[in-house]
């Protein structure tokens, strides 16, 4: 008799407001193996594994582990049948040690109920920590940790639970690449020790070096399940796309006259003597690493964070910009990198949100309002069941393209994008692209910020690179290599 | 700016602080002043700013300190307060009582540090050095005497009480049922909080108008506040005329109605005797001269007819 | 596995209409047991003595709208009270100077707390529970401590009737509509929310979040002032010891009224039926007589009842 997988799902189904986001999924986990879930955002891999955490109910279909089958109530129901799930936002308590994050939720007590045994827990998270040879001492404190660190940690409290199957979504997102060669080592021991992955990722290369079988997931549904070696990265593309990938923009267009001047600019810490123009119709590109003070500049253009010093020019004219609002009537609209914190409100609706920033007179026109949002939604292609379902509902490129049409709607002249793309999958990713160059070739004047470097290479007309808070270069993108920025990106 | 604001925030409270420090501990003899503490229940009561009023200006008369705290009708307060006074060597403590039990550590403390303490208006579990008040169900008893009196003994009586639990409403309900069970033609076919509050008595009369109807032919309020708040719902849907209101307290607005024939009576309770009694005891044990034990001030029923003469 | 269909229609019905439904029972309920309940007279009691609480309960809601909340209206409606009675002795000011100036002592209380709030950033329940204290210290200053009493007949009217309505019930009313409307048709309603709802976003939206606050506290103090004016002229005096509580009566009517307490949910319509809820059950509970220990037993488990339902609306 085989044995049965350690973990199956079966025909499970699953809607939010009327949206259905699993359709008949289906998937079957084998101990020791590396299984990685792909599909498009909005294809249902997040749906299907807070199903597997626990974090939401199925509206029907199947749940077996090793051939029994499961009811979930909670992710603690989960973490008691051995699923655990490492998110991509990690949930650390900062203000405990790494012992005591390890050990969160079974406490090992003894003199009487409650008391905590803290040496004991000691030893089991330095027990755990060394059989992943992860040199962490657990006594210190988790917010003095590494985003890395802290994704070990994670990892290892899984192992805590006793976890025979760890689902990691997104793990190496806030990663460097000697820390992410760190946690495929990781994954490599928890497969030795028989521990079942469920892995979710967009990038490509390393899916192909961690991937033992590989799940291909579209609007809800099963595609494809293959081993991984079966696969090739077009072939892959093809199957979540369902079709072939948007084609890249050509170029190249004449500028208009300067609609921003940046002259010496600087804000303390962050970013100093940055002086640059925008023309009419143009894309510019900033590169760099993450810290570079890039995000910091686009909020002080935007009045966000205003700047110590230096001068902007809007359309030749010197403007002070203390508040987003001041900028917003200057003619400029920022599509901001953390869309939770500064991109939308989570419950109210997507026309609410829609209209936010560009309503112009005291008094609502609700059936204007309504016809508006529609026309947007339809511009955008964003799918939602209504214009009044909350943003907060939505898929995480239905979200950006809420923002982006938000910012788009208050019809500015100078558009500021910050990381417009990041963690949208690859179908929104080509829609957004080709909406970003009709915006530039409308005459809107583009300032985009990316840690992407081939998105940043098909889109800009020109290409800055900041370090450290400075401009390093100035870079045409037809003649030059991801090689060359990186060289002027990375710190000396 | 914002230190600024600061600077002038701080300023003003030393100036305030600094203010209420009187310099004035001599008598104009040379001998010191006598100081007497006292801890008020509540200085947002009409009745105890009266009752505060007769005491400064006894004092002033005599020739004493007073200092006075208001408790904001917390016991716990009040023992600060009279711990405070230990502690600043007062030569006699007033203590108008928050409450019967809570209040009582007060009337320890201050005998066991050896300063004579006089309650007034109200009682403590734990006996004082003197009591200067009046009896809070002879209130109750007096206004319901007269509402049997007015009734001939025959009628139903509706009852609003106080704030549920406390002191007073406890002794005004049960002298008022004490009289009740005296006359067994009135009948009490409801009785309610209404919390001492105008507003609320207001709703609660016009939501008994609903449900008894006609049938209610006298109110008896458990404070003026609530038995103006009667008076005003009886008004409205123009019943007073067939119903009778009595309440206790003797407030200024109460008076007022009473001349004006709209309430039909209410209790005065002396405030100014009783203030100025206790200083005057307060000042007799401090200086050694004998004293009586306990004094009663009277309870007086003013009807329209007595009320002119107020 | 498969899970039940008709039981999240059930109870996603029971979230969108179970406080009419609610109301209607309990009404239809007090209607049986007392005959007096369903008359013309009755209801028009109903209404006048919700009227205070839905006046306060309508700027609540815009504050807890906000994300924040006002603990101080109680005793701004003293303070309202207590000014417009000094002023309103008999023929000493025309009425409209009045209810001018009792409104304006509320919101000049409301635009403090709001200076607070959104420049010196102190948390709104810290904020406001200062004013609460403060404004009741000025009410007793201003009035010496005392009720303040022989108030104009001219001023006293507005307690009263016109024709059958009472004119609290109208005030309030003109306040919830007023209110409804802005919340709804207005672009300050929807900046209300936004800035309720994340305060961030907002301000990258171009909302001036600190303006948005000085608003609506203001007018949450200003219509404070309007209810110390209405309840000085029903109860014919002006006390400086008057509204002790009424802040959180009327939090618990806008509570019950789904209004989120985390900020950005929320609707008139939804105050207004919670202040009916609270009314009619006091009302009914008096007619039927009902001892005043268990009347406070009843509105404590209505209104922890009614936030679970509505916890449980925000999860599901």
């Amino acid at each position: 008799m085989p044995t049965p997988p350690i973990l199956e799902v079966n025909q499970l189904t699953k809607s939010f407001a009327g949206v259905r986001a699993l359709v008949d999924a289906k998937l079957v986990v084998e101990a020791g193996k590396v299984h990685v879930v792909m599909g498009e955002n909005g294809a249902g891999k997040s749906t299907l594994m807070k199903v597997l955490a626990g974090l939401h109910t199925p509206d029907s279909g199947q749940i077996l582990v090793q051939g029994e089958p499961l009811h979930l109530r909670n992710p603690h129901d989960a973490l008691r049948r051995g699923i655990a799930m490492i998110h991509q936002e990690l949930m650390p308590f900062l203000d405990l040690s790494v012992a005591e994050n390890i050990g969160i939720g079974r406490e090992p007590c003894r003199w009487f109920p409650g008391w905590i045994d803290r040496a004991a827990m000691h030893r089991e998270a330095e027990t755990l920590l060394a059989r992943l040879g992860v040199p962490i001492d657990p006594a210190r404190r988790m917010g003095d940790l590494s985003v890395a660190e802290m994704q070990t940690v994670e990892i290892v409290k899984a192992l805590g639970h006793k976890a025979s199957v760890i689902i990691m979504d997104e793990p190496t997102t806030a990663l460097s690449a000697r820390e992410v060669t760190a946690l495929f080592q990781v994954i490599e021991d928890l497969k030795k020790a028989g521990v079942a992955i469920i892995y979710i990722s967009h990038k490509m290369a390393e899916i192909f070096r961690v991937a033992d079988t590989i799940t291909v997931m579209r609007d809800g549904r099963h595609i494809t399940t293959r081993p991984a070696w079966l696969l090739d990265e077009s072939e892959l593309i093809r199957l979540m796309v369902g079709r072939d990938p948007v084609e890249r923009a050509i170029k190249k267009p004449t500028p208009g006259e300067t609609a921003l001047e940046v002259r010496d600019l600087e804000s303390s810490g962050k970013f100093h003597n940055i002086s640059f123009t925008l023309k009419r119709g143009e894309i510019l590109g900033i590169a760099g690493l993450m810290g570079a003070g890039r995000t910091e500049l686009a909020h002080a253009i935007y009045g966000l964070e205003p700047a110590d010093s230096g001068e902007i020019r809007i359309h030749g004219k010197p403007t002070h910009i203390p508040t987003p609002a001041v900028a917003l009537a200057a003619g400029i609209a920022l599509v901001g990198e953390d869309r939770k914190r500064h991109g939308f409100v989570p419950k109210m609706s997507v026309r609410e949100n829609l209209t936010l920033s560009s309503m112009k007179r005291g008094w609502i026109h609700q059936r204007a309002e309504r016809a508006l949002a529609d026309e947007q939604i339809r511009a955008f292609d964003i799918k939602v069941s209504s214009h009044d379902q909350p943003v907060e509902k939505l898929s995480g490129g239905n979200q950006q393209k809420v923002v982006i049409a938000k910012a788009v709607l208050t019809n500015p002249d100078i558009l500021i994008l910050d990381e417009p793309t990041r963690g949208i999958d690859i179908g929104a990713k080509g829609e957004i692209h080709a909406l970003i160059t009709r915006l530039a070739r409308s005459g809107m004047a583009v300032l985009l910020i990316s840690s992407e470097l081939p998105e940043l290479l098909a889109l800009s007309d020109r290409l800055l690179v900041m370090r450290e808070g400075e401009l390093t270069a100035e870079l045409d993108p037809l003649h030059t290599t991801e090689e060359e920025i990186l060289r002027h990106a990375m710190p000396v | 700016m914002k230190n600024l604001t600061l600077k002038c925030l701080i300023g003003v409270l030393a100036i305030t602080l600094l203010g209420g420090c009187h310099r004035d501990d001599l008598g104009t003899d040379g001998k010191k002043k006598i100081v007497i503490g006292v801890s008020l229940l509540n200085l947002s009561s009409e009745f105890i700013v009266m009752l505060d009023e007769s005491m400064q200006a006894k004092a002033k008369e005599l020739g004493v300190r007073l200092i006075v705290n208001d408790a904001q009708r917390s016991a716990d307060r009040q023992i600060q307060q009279v711990e405070g006074f230990i502690a600043q060597g007062v030569d006699a403590i007033i203590l108008n009582p928050c409450e019967v039990d809570a209040s009582s550590p007060a009337v320890d403390k201050a005998l066991a540090a050896g300063i004579p303490i006089i309650n007034v208006n109200s009682e403590t579990q734990s006996k004082p050095t003197a009591f200067v008040g009046s009896h809070d169900e002879e209130s109750a008893r007096i206004a319901m005497e007269h509402i049997a009196t007015l009734l001939k003994g025959q009628g139903n009586v509706v009852m609003m009480q106080g704030f549920m639990g406390q002191a007073a409403q406890l002794k005004r309900d049960q002298g008022a049922r004490e009289i009740l069970a005296k006359n067994p033609g009135l009948k009490l076919i409801a009785n309610q909080t209404a919390e001492w509050d105008r507003a609320k008595a207001m709703s609660l009369m016009e939501n008994w108008i609903q449900s008894q109807g006609s049938q209610i032919s006298a109110v008896f309020a458990q404070n003026d506040e609530m038995g103006m708040g009667a008076m005003l719902a009886l008004e409205r849907a123009k019943l007073k005329d067939k119903v009778i209101v009595v309440s206790i307290d003797a407030i200024a607005d109460a008076l007022q109605a009473v001349k004006e024939k709209r309430l039909d009576a209410t209790v005065f309770q002396d405030a100014r005797g009783q203030g100025a009694t206790a200083v005057e005891i307060a000042v007799k044990i401090a200086r050694k001269e004998p004293y009586e034990k306990e004094t009663f001030i009277p309870f007086k029923l003013v009807t329209p007819e007595t009320a002119a003469a107020q | 596995m498969t899970t039940n269909q008709a039981q999240p229609r059930f109870s996603s019905i029971l979230q969108t209409w179970g406080l009419p439904i609610a109301l209607l029972l309990i009404g239809a309920a007090m209607s049986f047991a007392h005959p007096a309940f369903l008359t013309t007279t009755n209801l028009i009691n109903v209404a006048r003595q919700v009227s205070i609480n839905g006046i306060l309960a309508v700027g609540v809601t815009l504050v807890l709208l906000t994300g924040g909340v006002d603990l101080s209206l109680g005793s701004v409606v003293a303070l309202a009270g207590v000014v417009a009675a000094s002023l309103a002795q008999a023929g000493a000011y025309p009425v409209f100077i009045v209810v001018a100036a009792g409104v304006a002592a509320g919101a000049c209380c409301g635009a403090i707390n709001g200076v607070v709030v959104t420049r010196g950033r102190v948390p709104s329940f810290i904020a406001t529970l200062g004013m609460m204290t403060a404004a009741r210290g000025l009410a007793l200053v201003v009035s010496n401590g005392r009720p303040v009493s022989n108030l104009s007949p001219d001023f006293t009217r507005l307690g009263g009737d016109l024709g059958r309505l009472p004119i609290p019930v109208i005030v309030f009313a003109v306040v919830a509509l007023l209110a409804w409307v802005v919340l709804k048709h207005f672009r300050l309603g929807r900046h209300i929310h936004a800035v309720g709802g994340n305060p961030e976003a907002a301000r990258a939206a171009g909302i001036r979040v600190g303006a948005i606050g000085m608003i609506v506290y203001t007018a949450c103090g200003a219509l404070a002032g309007v209810a110390g004016l209405v309840l000085a002229a029903r109860t014919t005096t002006g006390q400086p010891n008057a509204g002790v509580g009424y802040e959180l009566d009327a939090i618990a009517a806008v509570v019950i009224g789904g209004t989120s307490l985390s900020g950005g949910v929320g609707r008139i319509s939804g105050t207004i039926l919670g202040v009916l809820l609270i009314g009619v059950i006091n009302n009914g509970l008096d007619l039927l007589a009902v001892s005043s220990y268990y009347q406070a037993i009843v509105k404590g488990v209505i209104i922890i009842g009614a936030v679970w339902l509505d916890r449980n609306r925000q999860h599901s």
